[in-house]
């Protein structure tokens, strides 16, 4: 057989077709659920949102500790009744605390599904948080933490939140050993009261959705006076620190961390889309030129990456690596050069066709099957955005040019506006 | 359930077919029959670093990479102690770019010296950021040569020391791929979007059927003797906490037991109501988090307990109350309900994973490598089976203090 191995077959177009829609149903008291049917597995994933996170909080880590003392003791059940009960009906529970909401995810089969829900209800808004419980969970949250503090990614990405956000703002905030004690039942309950019974929630469920699903939501969930929407905003000055550069000595370290990254835009920024671009073509993918240059040309690292995220009264941007203690020097420079050449020199056509197929086959990922499905969904919905930001997105992919790219990376990697974060031994 | 079929190639390579049109992408697996064990112990994470050779370019095609973003594609590979095992998903219409970059490098490998250099460094910085730079990073390079004394499950896939990394050498490198990476000693799946069988099979004809059979290196392991006496090794380190680590050796993972310890761990350590964590971290309050899991090799494998202390408890006091845990598995018989979640927990894990049709593909191969890619579907079957009196009976064949060694990780920082 004349098999011509050196000839690389066609590679035809990756093309995202239609984005299932989500349908809106709103419960009795005005609760927004989202139904996403997908999959052929008898199987749901609830996503239980509340506008209650690290933005919300008075003290600091009390909406951290609220949401993970829900599992901790209701009106009706023992923290142990309660983590037997998912765990008897094999459902998984995902507690998140992040820093513009807090909620709870979770995933179980069809067949349990009614059971699973009078839980979630109990635990969202009957929890008694108990004194014992608490105690016991803030001495493993601070053992948890004090071990973060021993690695050099951590103390580096640490610092860059605080220098860019500036030590007083929510985003910005460092949470110091000292404040785990200061964390009181009453603290938490008012927290609770506020911002969960009180608060907005909104459900995103996806899996298979049958006739009843919608009674069962309703019935748990469509009865209580809850208020709803998505999150609102709050504008806190964001006044980054004054100092472009940080050190923190880590005694011994093999491994310099290194963090590159300034607030940026977020999706609701019509450039965004092409900012997602530039950065993956900076630092977004195995191809990328950082990965290319800094380890698969120089061998400094076992990884190098950047990426650009949205928070909603803010983005921001950061490049990450670890780094052999003696390349750091080297490191850096690299970096800077390959922003600068990207705001210099067009990027060139073969290299913006790998780009944008890369980036054509991720997004055929973000939407494969019903998890996937949820986690876009609500990635634009709790910017008050909608499938159209992907098919912009989508639009973008096949169109942006280089010059636009030059364009962008002058004004969004501008390279006096970046923190630079070290975290290593000198 | 996952329905597919299979294929033999007449040079050995084994095909395992499934479809999922609920899905726009086609996932392609493909596992090769080594790992660490099959290294020269003078010459440990060779299978690992090949791993990253794969990547470096093949015999025809000089980028492995560039051509697999281009068709929207998405890729990595992993190496344990046992396999390597190397997996892509692709949009459909471009599955044969798959077919034509796994069976190049399957066909050989552009052997460059530079990419062997570069790809040394890339791995001893893998070594320094995974196993060297964190706190409690090397528990399992410290572990493994407690337990394992002559069986080369002794050294971790990355690798004894980095000294063995920096002294591979082309020569090393081709031996290695020669006597490993073959049709006959690879298993392959492909799970996804496929409309019609027949034309996965004539891709893996044209692309894979040229290649000639070679001849594998004998595996010849030493067999780990019985363990006769309990093992203690204590080290003091620069982390916040001590930590407890246990390990028992128990069967391979192709007989009977391995669901029952496997359904056992689920009881000690399956979620938070597990009885590990439900008595030592909530009632006891002697560790903050602890674990068991079954550490998955193909050869009699282990049983892994790791526990964080509470500060103030003492290595004793964690000791004695992981013993009271294991010696009630021996004494009373599990209540039913109890056996009963731990069934439900892996069935749903089961329906869970297969939502994926990489995890569907990555099983395929795997049960293949076991001996019958059939038993994928059976194992909710086997785990079933599992009863009270099973779990006491394999608690106290394998759970004997004799057969386990313990590491205590200590903090440099706790005064008890």
């Amino acid at each position: 057989m004349n098999l011509k191995r050196k000839v690389q077959p066609e590679i035809r177009p990756v093309v995202l077709k239609s984005i299932p829609d989500t349908e809106l149903f709103r419960l009795k008291n005005g609760v927004p659920l989202y139904l996403i049917e997908a999959g052929s597995e008898e199987l749901m994933r609830a996503e239980f949102i509340f506008n209650a996170g690290q933005i919300k909080e008075n003290f600091p880590l009390v909406a951290s500790t609220t949401n993970a003392m829900l599992l901790e003791g209701s009106l009706n059940y023992t923290a142990k009744e309660i983590n037997n009960a998912f765990d008897f009906y094999g459902a998984f529970i995902h507690q998140f605390a992040q820093k513009d909401s807090s909620g709870i995810t979770v995933f179980c089969l069809n067949k349990h599904l009614e059971k699973i829900l009078e839980l979630c209800c109990e635990i969202l808004f009957r929890p008694i948080f108990p004194e014992d419980e608490l105690n016991n969970l803030q001495k493993k949250r601070l053992q948890s933490y004090l071990m973060n503090k021993q690695k050099v990614q951590n103390l580096a990405s640490d610092k860059l939140f605080e220098s860019v956000f500036g030590y007083s703002h929510p985003y910005g905030k460092q949470v110091l050993a000292a404040d785990f004690k200061n964390v009181t039942t009453d603290k938490l309950v008012n927290f609770h009261t506020a911002h969960y019974t009180n608060g907005e929630l909104s459900i995103i469920v996806s899996g298979r959705i049958h006739n009843e699903t919608k009674a069962m939501f309703e019935h748990y969930f469509g009865e209580h006076d809850f208020k709803s929407g998505i999150p609102d905003k709050i504008d806190i000055p964001i006044n980054g620190s004054k100092n472009k550069k940080e050190f923190i000595e880590k005694k011994d370290a093999l491994q310099a961390a290194i963090r590159i990254g300034s607030a940026t835009i977020n999706k609701r920024h019509h450039d965004y889309p092409g900012l997602l671009i530039l950065d993956t073509i900076l630092g977004g993918y195995f191809g990328s030129r950082l990965m290319k240059n800094i380890r698969e040309e120089k061998g400094y690292t076992y990884g190098i990456n950047s990426s650009v995220m949205s928070l909603n009264q803010s983005g921001y941007k950061v490049i990450a690596t670890e780094v052999g203690k003696k390349h750091t020097g080297k490191t850096l420079d690299e970096i800077y050069k390959e922003i600068r050449l990207l705001q210099t020199r067009p990027v060139e056509l073969r290299e913006m066709d790998v780009v944008r197929s890369y980036m054509a086959g991720e997004m055929l990922r973000m939407f494969d099957g019903p998890f996937a499905l949820a986690e876009s969904f609500r990635a634009v919905w709790e910017f008050g955005l909608d499938n159209k930001y992907y098919y912009n997105l989508a639009d973008k992919i096949k169109t942006i040019q280089p010059d636009e790219i030059i364009g962008l990376a002058k004004t969004y990697y501008n390279i006096d506006d970046l923190y630079e974060i070290i975290a290593g031994s000198a | 359930m996952i329905d597919f079929k299979k294929y033999n190639l007449d040079n050995g390579l084994r095909i395992l077919i499934h479809e999922d049109c609920s899905t726009p992408l086609v996932a392609m697996n493909i596992i090769y029959d080594v790992g660490s064990r099959d290294e020269d112990p003078e010459m440990t994470g060779m299978a690992h670093l090949f791993e990253h050779l794969m990547f470096g370019g093949s015999q025809n095609i000089p980028d492995f990479d560039t051509p697999l973003q281009m068709a929207g594609a998405d890729n990595n590979a992993f190496t344990n102690n046992d396999i390597t095992n190397y997996y892509l998903t692709i949009p459909a219409n471009n599955l044969q770019i798959g077919f034509w970059l796994e069976s190049d490098r399957m066909l050989g490998l552009s052997f460059s010296e530079e990419v062997l250099e570069i790809q040394k460094k890339i791995v001893i910085e893998e070594y320094k950021q995974r196993y060297l730079n964190q706190p409690y990073g090397d528990i399992m390079l410290l572990l493994r040569p407690l337990v394992y004394k002559v069986h080369p499950y002794l050294w971790a896939a990355i690798g004894k020391d980095i000294s063995h990394i920096e002294k591979v050498t082309m020569t090393d490198v081709k031996d290695f791929f020669f006597s490993h990476y073959a049709p006959n000693n690879a298993i392959l799946s492909v799970a996804g979007n496929i409309k019609n069988h027949e034309d996965v099979i004539s891709l893996a004809k044209k692309w894979f059927g040229p290649i000639s059979r070679r001849e594998i290196a004998v595996r010849k392991l030493a067999m780990e003797p019985v363990q006769k006496e309990e093992r203690i090794t204590e080290v003091e380190k620069d982390v916040p906490s001590d930590v407890l680590v246990k390990a028992w050796h128990i069967c391979r993972r192709t007989e009977k037991d391995f669901y029952t310890m496997d359904l056992l761990t689920d009881i000690l350590a399956g979620g938070e109501s597990g009885r590990l964590y439900s008595s030592l971290v909530r009632d006891k309050k002697l560790f903050s988090d602890i674990n068991a899991y079954l550490a998955g090799e193909l050869d009699p494998g282990l049983l892994i307990i790791n526990g964080k202390l509470m500060d103030g408890i003492s290595f004793q006091a964690a000791e004695e109350a992981v013993k009271e845990v294991i010696e009630d598995l021996k004494k009373i018989a599990v209540p039913d309900p109890e056996i009963e979640k731990v069934k439900n927990k892996f069935e749903s894990s089961m329906v869970f994973s297969n939502t994926n049709v990489l995890n569907k593909a990555m099983n395929l191969c795997f049960y293949e490598l076991l001996g019958d890619a059939n038993e994928v579907n059976q194992e909710v079957k086997l785990y079933n089976r599992v009863n009270p009196e099973m779990v006491m009976i394999a608690a106290k064949k394998y759970l004997q203090p004799d057969n386990c060694s313990s590491l205590h990780y200590k903090s440099k920082k706790s005064v008890k």
